[in-house]
């Protein structure tokens, strides 16, 4: 059920790597559209370019060639700061490693994200503690990461992902290093960001959790296989 | 959005990145204490030097205002090219009453002799003083010196060799406690004097010493008890009129005594005139000397400082590339990533700054009760501690902040 209007169209998408006169083509021309509040697995196999394109797709890299229109507009033209602030607002990232400050409590890691914003400091604070309960960490709010559990230390990085209200939600493994069960209330929870009404496109080598999603996009040898 | 809601958003992102930097130097705490370490030595020198230049100053308004800007003083010999054996005793009589009668503009000239470490004593009480100047009627207002209590030598002391004398305060103190000197008479070397008037006192230290243990005697009455020359003497101090001609003066003095002397011209001085300028400019010398010193140690401390702060934040930023590449994933412009590294590093140099003040104060001091330098504190010290710290933070915070600011967020993120 592709939407109208694609919130991210990609055409011909290609990203290579020089490591000295070696050149790595991870993507070799990937297309896709995803609409706005869709739940899209991408799926691929260990090295087969899901967290390089999950990259592109965030803004946090560019590619090497290809077009990405992201609400119809080409990124490539946009200035640095205008990626921080469409980074900062539009997408939520949660980064196959947590990715958590060590040295801030779970409360103040999540509340990064808005600090690059014009939102009150204790709005923030309040935001951040409700979405702390919501993935169940509400007595654990002034831990250190290192003072979490693995599946705590994602959840709060899924909260930290919620902080500014984000279009989109980024999942790049968001469950490899977990236990199973821990796994399933992530994507438990990942079910539910999408309910209210968020695109969401969760990155898996794991074709079981793939079918969680509304629809899966198969990405082999630098190339989209499926549809 | 309006100009002002943009400041106004950029100032409390600045602001939250303020934040940051406090909690990552915290986390960074022996990284962070070198830097503040390296810096603080760099500035307590800062600190010394310049509460020891504004102590020089002091110095020397004090002892310009003690000398007089008014007068000059002569003495006997000459102190530049003092060769061996040459005479220091070249002031006569004759030079003082032919001074007195034709040289225009002076209206006091006081001839001195001096006679040092004489024991003085008083009922019990026995004690050394150090000075005891031998000088004509006015030696007060020849020094600008009032008297506290009783009356300063006159005339007729002078003729008749009286058995007077001035007390200075802290002799007083010492002979009579709380008593008031005047009328009682002390023992000098079994010599009886009576105290006739007491110098107010005046706390400072004249080049030598303190000013306040000495005691004053008709030069007469001097020469003739404790035996000395009575053709010459060994200083002249003269107060002039009009000090703004005060290089005329001396320029009149000199070929005068010259002279009187009966010197040659190819033939050197026989004796040296001091004034309140020259005193400036041996103290400026000086100063210039502890300027030069204390300046290069302060600088080699601070730059030693900010290359600690400049090569730790270096790798700082390295190692905390993660870091930096998570911040801009989540949307941290640039400029952020640059002002919490700058600010992390003028945080660390403001610490070491206010440290490096009451260190340097605690030196100061030191130094001053050691009688080493003369050290004054003031918010002068504070401005330049402040002023250095922040430049030394921003000069070498800047080149580790861009680094951190230039990094690409993927490259930095994935650590590599
Ligand atoms: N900076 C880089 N320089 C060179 N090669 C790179 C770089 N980043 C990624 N690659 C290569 O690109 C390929 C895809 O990497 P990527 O991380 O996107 O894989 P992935 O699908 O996310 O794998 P995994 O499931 O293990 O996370 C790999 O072969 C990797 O070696
Ligand atoms: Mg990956």
């Amino acid at each position: 059920m592709s939407a109208k209007q694609p919130i991210i169209c990609l055409q011909d998408i290609e990203k290579t790597f020089l490591l000295g006169d070696l050149t790595i083509e991870v993507l070799k021309g990937v297309s896709l559209d995803i609409g706005a509040g869709e739940f899209v697995a991408l799926r691929g196999v260990s090295g087969s370019g899901k967290s390089t394109l999950m990259h592109i797709l965030g803004l946090l890299d560019r590619p090497t060639g290809g077009r990405y229109l992201l609400q119809g507009e080409d990124v490539a033209a946009l200035p640095d700061d205008r990626l921080s602030a469409l980074r900062n607002r539009l997408f939520g990232f949660i980064f196959q490693t947590f990715h958590l400050i060590p040295y801030l409590s779970a409360l103040d890691n999540v509340m990064l994200p808005g600090l690059y914003g014009a939102t009150p400091a204790r709005q923030l604070r309040r935001r951040a503690q409700e979405l702390l309960s919501q993935v169940g960490l509400a007595d654990r709010l002034h831990f250190r990461p290192g003072q979490l559990s693995g599946g705590q230390q994602q959840r709060v990085a899924m909260a930290r992902a919620l902080l500014n209200d984000p279009q989109v939600l980024l999942a790049d493994e968001p469950t490899g290093q977990l236990d199973s069960a821990t796994s399933t209330e992530i994507i438990a929870l990942l079910k539910t960001i999408h309910s209210q009404g968020r695109t969401v496109i969760l990155v898996t080598h794991d074709a079981a959790t793939a079918e969680s999603a509304e629809r899966e996009v198969l990405l082999h040898d630098g190339l989209v296989q499926n549809r | 959005m309006t100009a002002w809601s943009r400041i106004a958003e950029t100032l409390r992102v600045a602001w939250r990145c303020a934040g940051m930097a406090r909690h990552a130097l915290w986390a960074a705490k022996t990284r962070s204490l070198f830097v503040v370490a390296g810096v603080a030595l760099g500035i307590a020198s800062l600190t010394i030097i310049v509460a020891a230049v504004d102590g020089a100053d002091r110095k020397a308004n004090e002892m310009v205002a003690l000398f007089g800007p008014d007068a000059a003083l002569v003495l006997g010999g000459n102190i530049q090219t003092r060769a061996v054996g040459q005479r220091t005793l070249t002031l006569s009589y004759e030079d003082a009453a032919a001074l007195r009668r034709s040289l225009p503009g002076a209206y006091l000239v006081v001839p001195m002799r001096s006679k040092s470490n004489v024991q003085v004593r008083y009922g019990g009480r026995v004690t050394q003083v150090p000075l005891v100047v031998g000088t004509t009627a006015g030696y007060a207002r020849a020094w600008d010196w009032p008297l506290s209590e009783g009356r300063d030598l006159s005339e007729q002391d002078l003729t008749h060799s009286a058995r007077v004398g001035l007390i200075g305060d802290t002799i007083a103190q010492e002979l009579f406690g709380q008593q008031s000197p005047i009328g009682r008479t002390v023992l000098m070397d079994r010599f009886p004097v009576q105290i006739v008037g007491r110098l107010s006192y005046r706390g400072v230290t004249g080049g030598g010493g303190p000013v306040d243990d000495r005691i004053i005697m008709p030069i007469t009455t001097l020469t003739k008890r404790f035996h000395l020359d009575r053709k010459y003497f060994r200083a002249l101090r003269i107060k002039f009129h009009h000090p703004e001609y005060m290089s005329e003066h001396v320029a009149n003095l000199r070929s005068l005594l010259r002279h009187l002397h009966g010197l040659r011209p190819e033939q050197e001085d026989d004796f040296t005139i001091l004034t309140a300028d020259e005193i400036l400019q041996f103290l400026s010398t000086f100063k210039g000397g502890l300027v030069l010193f204390l300046g290069v140690t302060a600088l080699v401390a601070m730059l030693v400082g900010g290359f600690v702060l400049a090569n730790l934040f270096y790798l700082g930023v390295d190692e905390r590339r993660a870091e930096i590449g998570l911040k801009m994933a989540l949307g941290a412009p640039r400029w952020a990533i640059l002002v919490q590294i700058l600010l992390e590093a003028v945080g660390l140099t403001l610490i070491g700054a206010i440290f490096g003040m009451f260190l340097g104060i605690a030196m100061g001091q030191l130094l001053a009760r050691l009688g080493v330098l003369e050290i004054l504190f003031s918010w002068k010290v504070f401005g330049f501690a402040l002023f250095a710290s922040l430049a030394i933070g921003l000069i070498f915070g800047l080149k580790p902040a861009r680094r951190a600011a230039s990094m690409a967020p993927i490259d930095a993120l994935k650590g590599s």
